[in-house]
């Protein structure tokens, strides 16, 4: 069974068409849902909270219709919203522990639960503290705790890594990786960082004026350039330069020293090769350059 | 699993399948009883409730052993009596810090979860809008029944523990089902009426403001608008004393506010109620969506 389905859904702001017959599957793993400002990302996931009804086609979560059934959804999801939200009066392990209880949990399973998850997401002492006295760090890190309490199937993150320091933000991707790979959790990333995409997801669902306009594997997306090479050679790089050059080759030189070479369709990879033994020199590096995420998404939302 | 290990555990236990608004009450309250100022207020409240307890201790004291001429005088000052007028005019002076608490608690309590964004996180949660709305309101309606309801039913209780007998417990079987009425009448309006500021205005003090304003200006214009149009009746767009004219009738009391009917006066306050709840419900409907 899938875990989220839409099917043909379809949300308008009034006059303004929000999502134009989005139709996806989500099976597991960690997706990535890109898309500029303005796309339906943050109408995509609210209508699969439950809060935005769809106009037309159906939409699901574990088998569940949504939103007459969103109630039996949500005890499986954990939603991470890209605003700060912080109960300010009480301290992260109140507000966890209140989190588990609206959850089900009884309170002292929720308040040894809170404890648990502020230390997974690296909250120190500081979850004794009143939450209006932290960082947007801390906020962002009890955020994805509040979202863990119960442990959930599905997690739909907003945004995740806003306002960390790089430090944090790494910290925060490897813990949202771990989950998918060793804890089997299914998450929906929408970021618009795609190197933050790039690190967790395995899949992506470009989304661009509400419709998808591209998805599939990042495997499958970034594939190979034809004729665009990374190559390194052992001596000689300059006669093998030139070699190149005159074989018709075009050449840029990148910050690490190898070569980008860019052949015409007609020469063979073999070529590189053969070049290198006429030159007396040995190829160290030889790396096909792939389509990178970027280029992808620009190319798919038209900007390319 | 120690505590000092950084790792995930999957929760094996099952979730209970509850009211999930009497955990929000239970949070509410939580939060509240924490706050100084509101125990302060609380503490107000009992000055009120004490000297009221002393009244009927000396009363019924004085009813048990009443020899002594001093005594009997004493029995007989209108402020020492203890009838239903004694647990009507309780009421009547607790509805004021009604307001005033229920203003202090409540008038936070919705436009916060906006401003700090959470009302999109309870709502990811398995949480209804009616769950949310009931979870407020039922705080400030346990707030404001421990301020009269409660207090009011004790004192009844203790009239009749202090002068035992057949007589005490006719007069007064009827007064805790009114105390719970008239309770509901002046706490309802002012809980969901706060609620409902607090839903539509950006900041607290802007909702309580706008509570207090609405509830001053109303009581001028209940008391100028029959004045001008020389017609007492027309003190019914008071709230204040509409919600008087309900106790009135709850406590058999003789008529003194206006002389309109007593139902037209409770058809008004639930309107009040009515219109709040769906202010309330809307307000929160849009943010739902909009969060």
């Amino acid at each position: 069974m899938a875990i989220v389905e839409l099917n043909n859904v379809e949300v308008s702001y009034g006059a303004i068409k929000a999502l134009r017959g989005v139709t996806c599957t989500v099976e597991g793993g960690a997706v990535g849902l890109l898309g500029p400002n303005g796309a339906g990302k943050s109408t995509l996931l609210r209508t699969l909270l439950g809060f935005i009804r769809a106009d037309a086609g159906e939409a699901s979560l574990f088998g569940y219709r949504l939103p007459a059934e969103a109630l039996e959804a949500r005890q499986r999801l954990g939603y991470m919203p890209e605003r700060d939200a912080v109960a300010r009066k009480v301290s992260a392990v109140s507000f966890l522990t209140y989190c588990g209880c609206l959850f089900g949990m009884q309170r002292s399973d929720a308040m040894e639960r809170a404890h648990e998850v502020l230390n997974y997401v690296g909250m120190g002492d500081s979850r004794y503290r009143k939450m209006q006295t932290y960082s947007t760090g801390m906020c962002q890190r009890i955020k994805f705790a509040q979202a863990l309490v119960h442990d959930p199937k599905l997690l739909l993150l907003d945004e995740p890594t806003n306002g960390l320091d790089p430090e944090g933000r790494l910290e925060m991707l490897e813990l949202i990786k771990e989950l998918v790979t060793k804890r089997g959790v299914t998450v929906l990333l929408s970021s618009h960082l795609l190197p933050d995409v790039e690190h967790v997801c395995d899949h992506v669902l470009v989304i661009h004026q509400g419709r998808i306009v591209r998805e599939g594997s990042i495997g499958e997306l970034t594939t190979a350039r034809e004729n665009l090479f990374e190559i390194r050679v052992r001596e000689h790089q300059e006669a093998y330069r030139n070699a190149l050059e005159t074989a018709g080759c075009v050449l840029q030189t990148l910050p690490n020293g190898n070569l980008l070479v860019e052949k015409p369709a007609r020469l063979e990879p073999r070529v590189f090769f053969e070049l290198a033994r006429a030159q007396n020199t040995h190829v160290r590096h030889f790396v096909a350059v792939r389509h990178r995420l970027e280029e992808v998404f620009m190319q798919a939302i038209g900007r390319h | 699993m120690p505590i000092y290990e950084q790792t995930y555990r999957a929760y094996d236990g099952k979730p209970l399948r509850g009211f999930r608004w009497w955990v929000m009450v239970k949070q509410e309250l939580r939060v509240l009883f924490g706050t100084r100022a509101f125990v302060y207020l609380l503490i107000v409240a009992v000055i009120h409730t004490s000297f009221r307890v002393f009244q009927i201790t000396v009363y019924d004291m004085v009813s048990v052993s009443s020899q002594t001429p001093a005594l009997m005088a004493l029995k007989n000052v209108a402020m020492m009596q203890v009838d239903e007028r004694t647990f009507f005019d309780y009421l009547r002076i607790q509805s004021s810090l009604v307001f005033i608490v229920t203003l202090f608690a409540g008038s936070g309590m919705i436009c916060n979860d906006f401003r700090d964004n959470l009302i999109e996180i309870y709502f990811s949660k398995p949480l209804t809008r009616l769950d949310y709305i009931a979870g407020k309101s039922i705080t400030l309606l346990l707030v404001g029944m421990l301020l009269t309801a409660i207090p009011d039913t004790l004192l009844v209780v203790l009239h009749n523990l202090l002068a035992p007998g057949r007589e005490t417990l006719r007069e007064t079987y009827w007064i805790p089902f009114s105390i719970l009425a008239f309770s509901a009448c002046i706490v309802l309006p002012c809980a969901l009426g706060v609620l409902a500021s607090s839903a539509l205005f950006s900041s607290e003090r802007y909702a309580g403001i706008a509570v207090f304003m609405i509830v001053f200006g109303n009581s001028a214009l209940g008391t100028a608008l029959p004045e001008l149009v020389r017609n007492p009746n027309f003190s019914i767009i008071s709230l204040p004393m509409a919600i008087n004219r309900v106790g009135e009738t709850l406590f058999a009391q003789p008529r003194k506010s206006f002389p309109l009917h007593w139902g037209w006066s409770a058809l008004f306050v639930g309107l009040v109620c009515a219109f709040c709840c769906w202010a309330l419900a809307s307000r929160i409907r849009r943010a739902e969506r909009a969060s």
